[in-house]
């Protein structure tokens, strides 16, 4: 036997777990080796001081805790018809509520916050109306700028009578005021009223007799 | 099997034959508390109360040993149900302790290990009162014994787990060689192998402190 093969079975040798011939070699060994002899000592030594080792004692109020313990899941079980299953369905459902309770408010608070923002947005749909200004852009500021255009403003307003077709089309028309237009004359076939998107989402297509003011706008010369 | 349980909330009354793995008392027990028959539960604290929260608190749950004997003995009552009666109920409710102490281990590591409690340990307190002073002894016998109490309970939160659990249910609860091994759920050469090298890594510790100790009184 050497020494590490005697080391290795200190634990056995010691708690008299190995056979009497093994037991035999590793007491020979022991005796006739000092390192081990000394080794087995140190190793029973310790066996022995933990042997002696005092139990801690349990605090008396773990007693109590554990009696409230055994308690309330008696209670549980009985408030269940006696199923184990149903308590646990009890213990799931309750951790589960546990835990969504903090959500609850930001995720109500989350939820109301779109439904008012939807719901105030929901009427504004498909009935939104743009403010179009169909009106000759004036580009200038003043009267230096002004002069500076291509084109004009005449003085004098302009109102046309003009009658259309149930298409929109022009069929006649004639100047009720400002007859002195030098645009020359209309081509009919060519006018057709704009076609307002806007007008047209709400209102029939445009037809009968229309009269509408305008100030004529003129090339320089 | 021919077992019949009869009992109200405070009695128990229970005529069993004793399966196998399991003792006459142990399947008493088993059966009260699947039965939810209130002495039954009492008897498993009384029984087992102790012995848990010594395995508790040495495996290094210290001063949250009653938190952790608590949780144990929830896991107890709540799965009593699904107990195989493969083992006895001693080493089933051992095994729990044990891997409830190691879990609150790894929880206090990884959570807790930078606090330091500033209010006195309560179980300290009650562990000194077990060792009152014995008429017997003189007070230099109980202040080495205390000492060397100390020692071995310093030593003993150093090793590594793995070979402590197995060298404080061999050597402080007297366990045999087979239920370490069904508690610990390992092979009896392992219990063996893990038993030696905490002995031994026990003996280098010891070692280490007391040279320090006499290098420090003679330094």
């Amino acid at each position: 036997m050497t020494c590490f093969g005697a080391k290795r079975h200190s634990t056995a040798y010691l708690d008299e777990r190995l056979d009497s011939i093994k037991r035999c070699q590793v007491a020979a060994h022991v005796l006739s080796c000092e390192s081990c002899s000394s080794h087995f000592e140190q190793i029973g030594a310790v066996k022995g001081a933990l042997d002696n080792m005092p139990r801690p004692l349990a605090p008396a109020r773990l007693r109590t805790q554990l009696h409230v313990l055994a308690s309330r899941e008696r209670q549980l079980i009985e408030l269940n018809g006696g199923s184990r299953l149903l308590a646990a369905w009890d213990r799931w459902r309750f951790r589960m509520d546990q835990m969504m309770r903090p959500l609850t408010i930001p995720a109500t608070g989350g939820l109301l916050s779109s439904l008012i923002l939807f719901g105030t947005l929901a009427f504004t749909i498909g009935t939104t109306t743009r403010v179009v200004s169909y009106e000759v852009p004036v580009a200038y500021q003043d009267q230096t700028e002004a002069n500076q255009l291509p084109f004009e403003l005449r003085t004098a307003r302009v109102i046309l009578n003009m009658s259309f077709d149930s298409t929109g089309h022009l069929q006649d028309y004639a100047f009720a005021d400002g007859a002195a237009i030098d645009a020359g004359h209309l081509q009919y076939t060519n006018v057709t009223m704009p076609q307002f998107p806007s007008v047209l989402a709400l209102a029939h297509p445009t037809s009968g007799d229309i009269r509408i003011s305008f100030t004529p706008l003129a090339f320089r010369q | 099997m021919g077992q019949s349980v009869s009992g109200s909330a405070n009695s128990l009354s229970i005529t069993a034959g004793a399966q196998s793995g399991l003792s006459e008392e142990d399947d008493r027990i088993l059966r009260g508390l699947r039965a939810g028959i209130e002495s039954a539960y009492e008897e498993l604290i009384d029984r087992y109360q102790q012995p848990v929260y010594s395995i508790v608190y040495r495996l290094g749950s210290g001063a949250d040993a009653c938190d952790v004997v608590q949780e144990v003995f929830l896991k107890i009552f709540r799965n009593v149900g699904s107990f195989q009666e493969k083992s006895s109920l001693r080493t089933w409710i051992f095994r729990i302790a044990v891997n409830e102490a190691h879990n609150h281990r790894r929880w206090f590591a990884r959570h807790c290990k930078r606090e330091v409690a500033i209010e006195k340990n309560e179980d300290e307190y009650t562990y000194s009162l077990e060792h009152a002073p014995d008429p017997g002894r003189s007070p230099f016998d109980q202040a080495l014994d205390s000492e060397t109490r100390a020692l071995i309970e310093r030593a003993l939160a150093e090793i590594n787990p793995v070979f402590r659990a197995a060298v404080v249910l061999r050597d402080i609860e007297n366990l045999s060689y087979e239920e370490v091994a069904e508690i610990l759920q390992v092979s009896l050469g392992t219990v063996k192998s893990r038993i030696l090298r905490g002995r031994e890594a026990l003996r280098r510790e010891l070692s280490q402190k007391l040279e320090q100790g006499l290098a420090q009184a003679f330094g």
